[in-house]
């Protein structure tokens, strides 16, 4: 037993060159090739024995002219020992290796030279009322200081929380995500953290740009993104003068810090994430309340703006039905001569075109609205039908 | 030096095309139903600009190491450039655009789309689209090999078109009995692959004297139980060297090909989800490798799918054909 854990950790390996593998057979095929091959005929033996014998025998070498082992290490490139596989290695130095293996796997100095200590035995017999007794008070021992001391101080720590007053715990200072809409959700819900999301961070408008917050000019701060994470030191929310941005803002339309590359979306959800019972509960620490919201009237949370879909989303126009141009070019898959399960089964229409007429992709061609060849700028596109613009943020 | 990376910044709806320059072995374009096309320092693993789209972009093309096109579902054709993530719009087609390709020698680039057109345009002309051609089917692929555009349609429609005289298509039906699903030009101009939905790819030559060297084979399937499930082969590309080709499927694994001993090299291990689309660097030292949700279930697959990835694999020898000796 104690063998066969051990192979599990160290692999069989070659005592002439200290070369793992994966199983004996392959070391086996190794030695052959490597170690025990005649240098003066094709031949391949077993052993080192075998070899020398070979040597001797076939090509008349005196036993003290015998070539040293190929390939192995310094000192051990000699015929004494009698290696086959993993058999015949000197106890030394198989110590020796395991010793340098757990080293090398960063293991505890034993794991592998020692067999793993066996459960300690138990004995199977009543114990006598000396030793129940003996036990018993050792039990109390132990328990009982925690008793008296422990016991009390638990109580009241639980009746602090249970007995506290609800805004001490209630609206930490990130605001829970809106609660998950479990079909189609609509834009203004981020999907929990890892969630495969459509939307890249921050580019989705909690409201319809129309109704932006007063107090953030449209191209200083786009509407998705979180007026101030927590933390970010602030002025009190008297010293902002109305209709003066929040904090300072750089030239050029991006806000004072970078926003976190890789957060997931719904991280730090914007004030209108918020989830409506926001405006029943007081805010609480008022400290984290981003300064925005406070001048804000009315916040943007207290509108219902937040859970009405903006009116693009779902499309004014439903997604039409796929429909072939051409009919007589219709395809039909042909049938299967064995039980086939294909993972694609519409002959007509790709996977892409199915996916482009979904309510999630789905985008009404205004083919006449633009005249080919004409340029935009990149601020000019008129992008808003589905979602904000994002290239501010990065 | 890792056998593959996985791109720190994905986008966040499933990959619809990843392209690398033709001259910049680290440049990676990745288009993407999310609306965007990023561009990815690979060596350094960096996202280094997002163009935001109007609706899922469905193809990506690399004109030099600093211009790119982008089309979706939008139709609208797009001229990114790249160092100052600036988008110009070229032209629009009457449906989405499907597949993008760049002539570099008539500097022209070239778009096929649902519309059943294929456009040629110029990015620099005052009216950018110099020309539209009529095919019989909604425009599924393209690719492009030296003078020869190969363009695959629905109903298992090819059209073979000589760029420079595009008024006499060689026309073809598909070799094989599905929905044309993948297409990728051999590098040496002699033929092209395309695989279908039902897990097969064919190899085919263009000279009309040696169609019977043309032939198919089964790949990206695996029985269960006595029933064979098969998958869509989503992507093709050729070795730019070596001449072999990889093909990925909605099973997740890529695999690679020699199609002159038609052999199979090697299959790398698979993926955790279905490969919309791979490709090869400008040196062929690399694979990228889109990981992504394919609406092979429609859209009650998207709400179990797994979030996009993407990989960089670099690869060794074993794209290298067998007794490879320089040609």
């Amino acid at each position: 037993m104690a063998k066969k854990k051990n192979k599990q950790i160290i692999r069989p390996w070659c005592w002439y060159c200290e070369r793992e593998f994966e199983d004996e057979k392959v070391l086996m095929q190794h030695q052959k090739a490597k170690h025990f091959k005649c240098n003066m005929c094709p031949r391949r033996l077993n052993t080192a024995g075998g070899l020398a014998v070979h040597i001797q025998q076939v090509h008349k070498l005196e036993p003290e002219n015998l070539p040293r082992i190929e390939n192995a290490l310094p000192g051990r490139d000699g015929y004494e020992v009698e290696i086959f596989g993993m058999e015949g290695i000197p106890a030394p130095d198989v110590a020796d290796y395991k010793r340098r293996k757990e080293i090398e796997l960063g293991l505890n100095p034993g794991s592998i030279s020692q067999p793993p200590t066996k459960r300690p035995k138990v004995e199977n017999r009543a114990l006598s009322e000396a030793e129940l007794r003996a036990q018993l008070e050792a039990h109390k021992a132990l328990m009982g200081g925690s008793e008296s001391a422990n016991l009390p101080p638990a109580e009241s720590s639980s009746a602090a929380v249970y007995g506290a007053p609800p805004q001490a715990y209630a609206a930490p200072p990130v605001p829970a995500m809106g609660p998950p809409v479990p079909s189609m959700s609509p834009p203004g819900v981020v999907p929990p953290p890892g969630a495969p999301s459509p939307f890249p961070p921050f580019a989705v408008p909690p409201f319809a740009p129309g109704m932006m917050p007063p107090l953030i000019s449209p191209g200083a701060m786009p509407p998705g993104y979180p007026p101030m994470p927590p933390g970010f030191p602030m002025p009190p929310p008297g010293a902002i003068l109305p209709g003066a941005p929040p904090f300072p803002m750089i030239p050029g339309g991006r806000p004072p810090f970078p926003p976190p590359p890789f957060l997931p979306p719904g991280a730090s959800p914007p004030p209108g994430f918020s989830p409506p019972n926001a405006a029943a509960t007081p805010p609480a620490p008022p400290t984290f309340v981003p300064a925005s919201q406070q001048v804000q009237a009315p916040p943007p949370s207290a509108s219902a703006t937040p859970f009405t879909p903006p009116p693009s989303v779902p499309p004014p126009s439903a997604p039409p039905e796929l429909r072939l141009p051409d009919p007589k070019l219709s395809q039909t898959n042909a049938p299967f001569k064995k039980p086939t399960e294909l993972k694609w089964t519409d002959p007509n229409f790709s996977p892409e075109e199915h996916r482009a007429i979904n309510t999630k992709y789905y985008f009404p061609k205004d083919v006449t609205s633009h005249q080919q060849g004409q340029s935009y700028g990149q601020g000019e596109e008129s992008r808003g039908k589905k979602r904000a613009r994002a290239e501010d943020l990065f | 030096m890792a056998e593959q990376i996985e791109l720190s910044s994905p986008p966040f709806d499933s990959v619809s095309n990843v392209r690398f320059s033709p001259s910049n072995p680290s440049q990676l374009l990745v288009s993407s139903w999310d609306t965007t096309v990023r561009l990815y320092d690979v060596e350094a693993n960096e996202q280094k600009a997002k163009f935001d789209h109007r609706a899922a972009v469905l193809a990506c093309s690399f004109a030099t190491s600093e211009r790119a096109y982008s089309g979706g579902l939008d139709t609208y054709l797009r001229e990114l450039d790249l160092p100052s993530e600036r988008i110009n719009h070229l032209g629009q087609h009457a449906d989405a655009i499907s597949s993008i390709s760049y002539a570099k020698d008539m500097n022209s680039v070239i778009s096929g789309s649902w519309d059943r057109t294929v456009r040629f345009w110029d990015p620099r002309a005052p009216t950018p689209q110099t020309a539209s051609y009529n095919v019989p089917e909604r425009v599924y692929h393209m690719d492009l090999v030296n003078n020869t555009l190969v363009v695959a349609m629905a109903s298992r429609l090819f059209n073979i078109y000589d760029i420079r005289k595009m008024d006499s298509p060689q026309s073809r039906e598909s070799s094989l009995k599905f929905m044309t699903r993948a297409l990728a030009c051999m590098i040496d101009g002699q033929g092209f692959a395309t695989a279908s939905v039902e897990g097969r790819i064919a190899v085919e030559y263009l000279d009309p004297e040696t169609q019977d060297k043309n032939y198919a084979f089964k790949c990206h399937r695996q029985t269960i139980s006595d029933v064979d499930h098969v998958w869509p082969v989503n992507s093709l590309a050729f070795h730019p060297i070596y001449n072999t080709f990889a093909s990925a499927g909605s099973d997740g694994t890529v695999s690679i090909w020699d199609h002159k001993l038609k052999k199979r090299l090697r299959q790398y291990p698979k993926y955790s989800g279905p490969i919309p689309s791979i490709a090869f660097n400008c040196n062929g030292t690399k694979l990228a490798v889109g990981v992504s949700y394919t609406w092979d279930e429609g859209e009650q697959g998207a709400k179990t799918a797994e979030s996009p990835k993407v990989f960089v694999r670099t690869v060794g020898d074993e794209v290298k054909p067998k007794g490879w000796t320089g040609n």
